[in-house]
């Protein structure tokens, strides 16, 4: 589950999961869904993620980044992730989409990056809770 | 926050407000604008600049101030060059957008018959690269050459002229710029967006001159009333946003190992001489040689899509181009002593005397081309403002408007709009800015930049 936060020119996104995994798969699709409408995209191709970083904090922004990385590159939206293992050093993983085609899908947002401006990831009542701001 | 009011233009944010601010902060804001300003964290953000290490003078606070990520954007600190620190956030992710601004030999009378050609001209010939590739197509050996020289680049490859740089802020070219310092994925993402606009808040205009104020400096800019203009928004697309971003992770490390505190992590910083503070400011040379090229290269696409709808004989001719997002060594006179300082620009675009300053309005609304005074040297290490600034969230200014009412509304008024995106006219709609009039209003009165002309919009393009 997401919802996205805003204030003047800050995007926000507050994912929750039961565990700190499927948080950030539900931030990771919060971040697909300013970028573009995710419906429409299937899960064709795969691309393998790795995201590290001396704290819990930079994986994740990290882990983010390379959806923007993966877009700008190869035009790719991912509408599906996964997470492999998830250790002190890095998080890696795997996402699943389909190459963005302007006929048929509807971009929404440019997105520049993903910030560690006001950033939280925390154990929250109901499981895990992730809140990050991005540039757009 | 209590601001203490010097005059009309000028609030200040003392050095007492909280614990670890160095230096006073000052705002440049009317009552009303202030007002605007208020309902964001910006101001709090401009006192959290006042803490970087080594800062020299004041941190500023521009009229289109509003809330950033760390920095403000509309924010301005200067660093010591031997003892301060330079800091990605106080750049930002789009390294060196900036504007230019194109004079013609075109009148309003000439182009409003051909206006919807040129406009889908235009869309056609500069591609958003949003979700497509350019059309240059370069070696990886061409954009190491675009990240070292700049648009020098483009006038090799016959895509521009002496003259175009000679308008351009440091001819385009910042020198120390390392291609290596840049990352491979910087590049990756950088490569197939050179040439593009992009899409969020930049565009390209095609404008008219609709009033002068400064009768002789028009002139010499090469306006006048009614003739046709053409203003450029955009940046270093994604290879600066991978700079930033990678540079911020390092710095963030960095800090710890220099024993450097900042409240927001997003400000990471390092000592202008550490190796990874010069490493930084190589690949953000790098960046925004890339921009410049960008805006040059987009200038001949511009051209081009002119020739077309008109005929060989149209020249647009650049006035002048300008970066709002920079870091640069420059030496100023502070309290009567010559300093080496590292000026941080966020949002903000340098203003030294006599050189034009472009504050460009919300999306059909005005724009203003300005010449930057004396008192921005003495005040605000000559710099003014950058735009209008925000008050609208973007959900916010999409609720209950539809793209196609915003086209009609614009068409109404004579502006015909090409978007790639419903987003790109909804979340830019003109009431999602501050009133431009009253920023520049601050600008021209607290006499950082004097009022030259007024520019309206005919025709946008935008992603």
């Amino acid at each position: 589950m997401f919802e996205l936060l805003e204030h003047t020119s800050d995007v926000g996104i507050r994912a929750t999961g039961d565990t700190r995994e499927e948080a950030l798969i539900s931030a990771s699709q919060g971040l697909v869904s300013i970028l573009v409408d995710p419906a429409p995209f299937r899960p064709l191709e795969e691309r393998y993620f790795k995201a590290s970083g001396p704290d819990e904090t930079a994986q994740i922004i990290n882990w983010l980044n390379e959806i923007l990385f993966f877009f700008d590159t190869e035009a790719l939206v991912f509408v599906q992730f996964e997470i492999d293992i998830w250790t002190a050093g890095e998080i890696t993983g795997r996402a699943r989409g389909e190459r963005f085609d302007a006929g048929r899908h509807e971009f929404r947002t440019a997105v520049k990056a993903a910030t560690y401006h006001q950033f939280e990831s925390h154990p929250a009542p109901d499981g895990w809770e992730i809140r990050v701001f991005v540039d757009v | 926050m209590h601001l203490e009011k010097i005059d009309d233009y000028r609030w200040l944010i003392p050095r007492t407000y909280k614990a670890g601010m160095l230096t006073d902060a000052l705002v440049y804001a009317s009552e009303p604008l202030l007002e605007a300003i208020r309902r964001d964290q910006s101001l709090e953000q401009a006192a959290n600049v006042a803490m970087l290490p080594g800062i020299v003078g004041r941190a500023l606070a521009m009229p289109d101030i509003h809330q950033g990520y760390g920095f403000p954007i509309g924010g301005v600190a200067a660093v010591d060059e031997q003892d301060g620190v330079v800091s990605p956030g106080g750049v930002g992710f789009d390294i060196n957008c900036g504007v230019r601004l194109l004079s013609s030999n075109l009148t309003l009378k000439e182009v409003r018959p051909k206006l919807r050609d040129l406009v889908q001209q235009l869309f056609r010939d500069v591609p958003t690269g949003i979700g497509q590739s350019s059309r240059l197509n370069i070696s990886d050996n061409d954009l190491n050459r675009v990240l070292e020289k700049g648009p020098q680049w483009a006038l090799e490859h016959d895509m521009g002229s002496e003259a175009d740089l000679d308008h351009t802020e440091e001819r385009g070219c910042i020198a120390g710029a390392d291609p290596h310092a840049v990352s491979a994925r910087a590049k990756q993402r950088g490569k197939p967006q050179l040439a593009t606009l992009g899409s969020g808040n930049h565009f390209l205009e095609v404008q008219y001159v609709d009033e002068i104020f400064h009768e002789k400096a028009a002139t010499e800019h090469n306006l006048s009333k009614e003739s046709i203009v053409v203003l450029i928004h955009t940046g270093s697309r994604g290879l600066g946003h991978q700079v930033c971003t990678d540079f911020v992770a390092q710095l963030d490390q960095a800090m710890r190992r220099y024993g450097l505190h900042l409240p927001d992590r997003q400000l990471a910083c390092a000592p202008i001489h550490s190796p990874e503070g010069q490493r930084y400011l190589q690949a953000m040379a790098a960046a925004a040689n890339f921009a410049w090229t960008n805006r040059q290269l987009i200038t001949h696409a511009v051209r081009g899509a002119f020739k077309r709808i008109f005929d060989e004989t149209v020249r647009l001719p650049v006035i002048y181009d300008v970066a709002h997002n920079i870091a640069k060594l420059e030496t100023h006179s502070v309290n009567g002593k010559k300093r080496r300082v590292l000026v941080h620009r966020k949002g903000a675009t340098r203003a030294f005397p006599e050189q034009p300053v472009f504050i460009p309005g919300s999306m059909g609304t005005a724009s203003y081309f300005l010449l930057g005074q004396e008192t921005a040297l003495r005040e605000t290490f000559g710099t003014a403002c950058h735009g209008a600034g925000r008050v609208l969230s973007r959900s916010a200014a999409k609720k209950g408007v539809t793209a196609k009412e915003i086209q009609k509304e614009l068409e109404s008024r004579g502006i015909i709009v090409q978007s790639l995106t419903r987003e790109g006219l909804t979340e830019e709609k003109p009431e999602a800015y501050k009133d431009i009039e009253t920023v520049v209003d601050v600008v021209h009165g607290a006499g950082l930049a004097s009022r030259v002309a007024r520019l309206r919009p005919i025709g946008v393009v935008k992603g």
